[in-house]
């Protein structure tokens, strides 16, 4: 599947998940995306962190959800109101509410996640137009710089341990954290030493790969941009009402055109091979 | 036109008023040139102007001619010069661009704006120079320091300059590597670019064929050829008696990251006061190794016995642990932590520290960083030292310093591992060198750890 298919997925997905709050559209944006991940990403550490990362950015927006809405008819528990900010009643439709928050959260994320996980960082510097090539190439080394900092930190952890180093107290954490800091400074400016010294910048790049466009993408990249393109004038028109549980939870309205908008996200899943 | 003139040029950094080049005169016409001299000589800021990176990069006050390939260092921007003058950074940890070995090496051409059939020429060619074609594949993270050395060197020569400049490139090089560069340098020398190469270690090879210069406070001292080249020394330390007690022990334990083993049931034993060098080409899982016997790194299987009593590890990148405001604090710090009631004085005299004892670490040179990493991480009595490249970027006078603290520590009992490429230092305090290949350790006897150097 070609980098700018993809791309164009993607947009498509984001557009879906965040013009609209019907948790129904969100679920199903979310799904088409976790499907796509898991059948054409590399599964690995890299999978297993985005979608821990993925569940905690959901948790933490239902909980704050829950916790600062006080809206809704159904009283789940009262927490005492000198708790400033959550005390107060905490309500059934300010879980639900929270819930399609987190869900919405967790399909953006997931429609934008193949982009890193299923593409090559150099596929996707060289998918930008020329205009921005130099741009991306920069951004490129930038998220390479990610990984060293994670391997630093921990072999700079282990290091310190061998010296007597225990993460007994906040106070302790400076030994490896500052290190890290400083390590992670230095190889940003020698990178960047390094790609001035190798003409970055100097002329029009050209790239080492051409990325191919088959039939494929071209059908995925129509499908999935007029897809959303749909959807969001269904949304506009009223015919994809969105969903809003306060003052008192109600069952979101779904709309069958809408679902099958979404819906047509599955098709990279199905039609390209791996 | 020279490929280099530079004539009363001196240079100071921006933080501080000492000039760190002052007064340097030097014309170079081609050929291959080697600059040697102590840790925080000027080196590497030498070569730095060579390719612009000083000013325009670093900034700082400047002074005299400083001319590369006919054009003022100061008019042009270094990415201009880079079409020209390409340049292999110390640490090859930090300059890989791509997260992929062919990509990478690609990089410069990408921004020469070369036709995709040429690079793809160029890349063939210059993986197989740098004999590193089969790694066309892999992910950088996943390379050794030597590796990503010979990457570095790899992605460079693709662009074909006209002016090669290296800063310490043998360091990290297994003997294979380090005769892959000489020829790589030959080649690119008689095809008619020129090269300057920093390096703190002798290489007669190298020397025999090169014009020699030596930085002495900021200046360059040319060196008549007629200077014979010797054979390296460092004062040996043969044959030191070891404790009947056992310092560590490896039983059938396979190792490696994630699940595929780099090194399969090794059987390996050392008593205290024994100095174990490890050896082996780049990749070969010396690293693999001392994180295992340090315990950082589980085994897959077997078992791993040591000594009880604290373990000093050095990392390939040792400044990395340095946190403290100054080399002193820095060796307190440790022997807080481990209980010790010694004073940092000693290792500091040891090792050559005792005159930037009150600096900030990351403000000396890279050689000055390394010993003041190594001083913090021996302090306190280790019963076990482990130590990774712990010669990289040191000159003579502090490899020296680190044998005598070797030699002390293995006097006192402790079980030291040392894993490197540098055969004088094998030589000078090794009492048991084992080679690490196609996963098995392979023990040596010690005359032919000297027929390895001698091949270099």
């Amino acid at each position: 599947m070609s980098t700018r298919a993809l791309a164009a997925w993607s947009a498509s997905g984001l557009v879906i998940a965040l013009s609209t709050s019907n948790p129904v559209y969100r679920g199903v944006v979310l799904l088409c995306a976790l499907n796509l991940l898991l059948a054409r990403g590399r599964r690995g550490p890299r999978l297993r962190l985005l979608l821990i990362g993925i569940a905690l950015a959901a948790a933490t927006a239902t909980l704050l959800t829950l916790l600062l809405s006080h809206s809704g008819a159904h009283i789940l528990v009262r927490l005492p109101g000198a708790i400033p900010a959550i005390g107060g009643p905490l309500t059934l439709e300010a879980l639900a509410f929270g819930l399609a928050t987190g869900l919405g959260i967790a399909a953006a994320m997931l429609a934008v996640a193949p982009l890193t996980l299923v593409s090559q960082p150099h596929e996707l510097v060289d998918a930008l137009p020329p205009a921005l090539a130099r741009t991306g190439a920069a951004v490129g080394a930038a998220l390479n710089l990610i990984p060293g900092t994670v391997r630093s930190a921990a072999e700079i952890r282990d290091a310190q341990r061998m010296r007597g180093w225990r993460a007994r107290r906040v106070t302790d954490w400076p030994a490896v954290a500052v290190p890290v800091v400083l390590t992670a400074i230095e190889g940003s400016l020698t990178l960047a030493e390094a790609m001035e010294s190798r003409a970055y910048g100097v002329t029009a790049r050209t790239h080492l790969t051409i990325q191919s466009w088959t039939r494929a993408d071209t059908v995925l990249t129509v499908s999935a941009l007029v897809a959303a393109a749909l959807f969001l004038t269904l949304s506009l028109t009223g015919s994809a009402p969105g969903w809003f549980p306060f003052p008192v939870l109600t069952a979101p309205v779904v709309s069958v055109p809408a679902v099958l908008c979404c819906a047509v996200l599955v098709l990279p899943s199905l039609l390209v091979r791996r | 036109m020279e490929t280099l003139r530079f004539a009363g040029f001196h240079y100071s950094y921006p933080s501080t008023p000492t000039r760190v080049l002052d007064g340097v005169d030097l014309e170079v016409d081609g050929g291959l040139v080697l600059l040697s001299g102590a840790s925080g000589s000027g080196k590497s800021t030498l070569l730095r102007v060579c390719n612009g990176l000083i000013p325009h990069f670093h900034g700082g006050v400047i002074g005299g001619v400083a001319r590369v390939l006919g054009r003022d260092v100061v008019r042009t921007p270094t990415r201009t010069l880079a079409r020209d003058v390409g340049f292999v950074f110390q640490d090859p940890e930090l300059q890989a661009v791509y997260p992929s070995v062919e990509h990478d090496v690609a990089f410069g051409l990408e921004n020469l704006g070369i036709a995709r059939e040429e690079m793809r020429h160029r890349v063939d060619d210059v993986l197989v120079t740098c004999g590193i074609a089969h790694l066309r594949g892999r992910a950088v993270s996943t390379l050794s320091g030597g590796e990503r050395q010979r990457l570095a060197l790899a992605g460079v020569l693709a662009m074909r300059p006209r002016l090669l400049v290296l800063d310490e490139p043998f360091a990290q090089l297994d003997p294979d590597g380090s005769r892959a560069l000489l020829a790589a340098l030959d080649t690119a020398v008689r095809g008619g670019t020129t090269a300057l190469v920093a390096e703190h270690r002798r290489h007669p090879a190298v020397e025999g064929v090169a014009r020699r210069l030596l930085m002495e406070d900021g200046r360059v001292v040319h060196l008549p050829s007629s200077v014979p080249v010797e054979a390296p020394s460092l004062v040996p330390r043969r044959g030191a008696p070891a404790s009947s007690q056992l310092s560590w022990c490896l039983h059938r334990v396979s190792a490696g990251h994630g699940r595929a083993a780099v090194l399969h049931d090794l059987e390996l034993c050392a008593a205290g006061g024994e100095v174990v060098a490890l050896t082996g080409a780049n990749g070969s899982g010396k690293t693999t190794l001392l994180r295992t016997i340090a315990g950082l790194l589980p085994p897959l299987s077997g078992r791993v016995e040591r000594r009880p009593g604290r373990i000093a590890y050095l990392p390939q990148n040792p400044a990395a642990l340095l946190h403290r405001a100054t080399v002193r604090s820095e060796i307190v710090w440790t022997l807080r932590r481990t209980r010790c009631a010694d004073g940092p004085d000693p290792i500091l005299g040891e090792l050559g520290l005792t005159a930037v004892a009150d600096r900030d670490p990351r403000d000396l040179s890279s050689g000055q960083r390394q010993r003041a990493a190594l001083a913090a991480v021996l302090a306190g009595g280790p019963s076990l030292v482990l130590l990774d490249e712990p010669t990289r970027g040191m000159d003579a006078a502090a490899r020296a310093s680190l044998t005598a603290a070797i030699t002390r520590i293995a006097e006192r009992g402790a079980g030291v591992v040392v894993a490197t490429h540098d055969e004088q230092l094998v030589d000078a305090v090794a009492t048991r060198v084992v080679e690490l290949r196609d996963g098995a350790a392979h023990e040596l006897p010690a005359g032919d750890l000297v027929a390895v150097g001698a091949a270099r």
